[in-house]
């Protein structure tokens, strides 16, 4: 195993002059791990989640809705999060739980892929903000099966601009057409 | 800002073939910035990228199935090497420790088996499947698409 480490060149700390270093200013050795530290088809994945260049901006939600708060509102309703769900839950016994509150719309409740059991989270769809609202407020902190619940909403807002997003929002060409197409050949008669 | 807040995770699935680079990648910041992006060239060639901020409780749940995974205890030294079916990335930055495994594509348990290091694999194999799970929730819920 090779391991390297983050060394942090702003310090500004002479190696040699060890003795007046404050060892807590300083950035602790980070510990890496694998191959992907000296691969080089990384490349590659430049198309993806991080590149900010080839493609169009990422596609998000930017509803705005005062009255929500932080919360950000999904195409179709508002999506609660619970945690802290007993591995032997039920679909039913969540939905007992949340339909106090209005109707489900969806809900996931996903199962750990190695044991067959709940993971120990899910989502609930409401239609409204008031709806999800009250369910996060009433259920937070109430026992399922024994283990307590924590409930909040799944998806806040994106902090305020300036946001990376923005800055990585790509250019477009002269021909206002997004990168990463090649031109159609010219028509030939 | 401690080092102990340093969170990131990142997962990279794909390959070049006949359509092209046909991949599926998604991450998290610490901030709770997820993007997902996926690319098949096959009859539409539709790249699809979805940017959304979940909440701290999603963070957290999210730290909590990567500890519970144990993860970090593995390398993938011994883990079967990318190859022209194509390759998994995994990062993951949590504290003071940064992983960044690459493993060839897994079919199946059988994969995980017959390798030099089922163990280790195994914990791979399963958190990908549990996270990828998670992602597609969220999407699926967010945006009514429904991935792949």
């Amino acid at each position: 195993m090779t391991e390297s480490y983050d060394i942090d060149i702003n310090t500004g700390v002479d190696e040699d002059d060890t003795m007046i270093v404050d060892e807590d200013t300083r950035p602790l050795a980070v510990k890496r791990k694998g191959r992907g530290f000296r691969s080089e088809s990384k490349e590659e994945s430049r198309d993806g989640v991080r590149s900010g260049e080839k493609y169009d901006q990422f596609e998000s939600i930017t509803e705005e809705d005062a009255a929500a708060g932080r919360a950000q509102r999904s195409v179709e309703g508002w999506i609660v999060l619970v945690v802290g769900l007993h591995e032997e839950s039920t679909e039913d016994e969540i939905t007992d739980k949340f339909a106090d509150f209005g109707e489900i719309k969806n809900l996931h409740l996903n199962l750990d892929r190695r044991t067959g059991f709940v993971k120990g989270y899910a989502l609930v769809e409401y239609e409204t903000y008031k709806e999800a609202k009250n369910a996060i407020e009433t259920v937070n902190g109430t026992k399922l099966l024994g283990s307590t619940l924590h409930c909040d909403f799944a998806f806040i807002r994106a902090p305020a601009a300036p946001s990376v997003t923005d800055r990585e929002r790509a250019p477009r060409n002269r021909l206002g057409r997004r990168r990463g197409r090649s031109l159609s050949p010219a028509r030939r008669y | 800002m401690g080092n102990e807040d340093e969170f990131y995770v990142r997962y990279y699935t794909g390959h070049m073939g006949r359509y092209g680079h046909e991949f599926l990648e998604f991450e998290f910041r610490a901030d709770g910035r997820c993007r997902y992006a996926n690319n098949s060239n096959y009859r539409n060639d539709s790249l699809i990228r979805k940017e959304m901020y979940v909440s701290p409780l999603m963070m957290k749940e999210l730290r909590r199935v990567i500890q519970e995974s144990e993860i970090m205890k593995e390398d993938d030294q011994r883990w079967p090497k990318k190859n022209v079916v194509g390759r998994q990335e995994l990062e993951i930055r949590s504290g003071n420790e940064h992983i960044s495994f690459e493993t060839a594509k897994i079919g199946s348990l059988v994969d995980v088996q017959e390798s030099d290091d089922p163990e280790g694999l195994r914990v791979f194999y399963y958190l990908v499947q549990d996270l990828k799970c998670l992602v597609f929730s969220l999407i699926g819920l967010h945006f009514k698409i429904k991935p792949i």
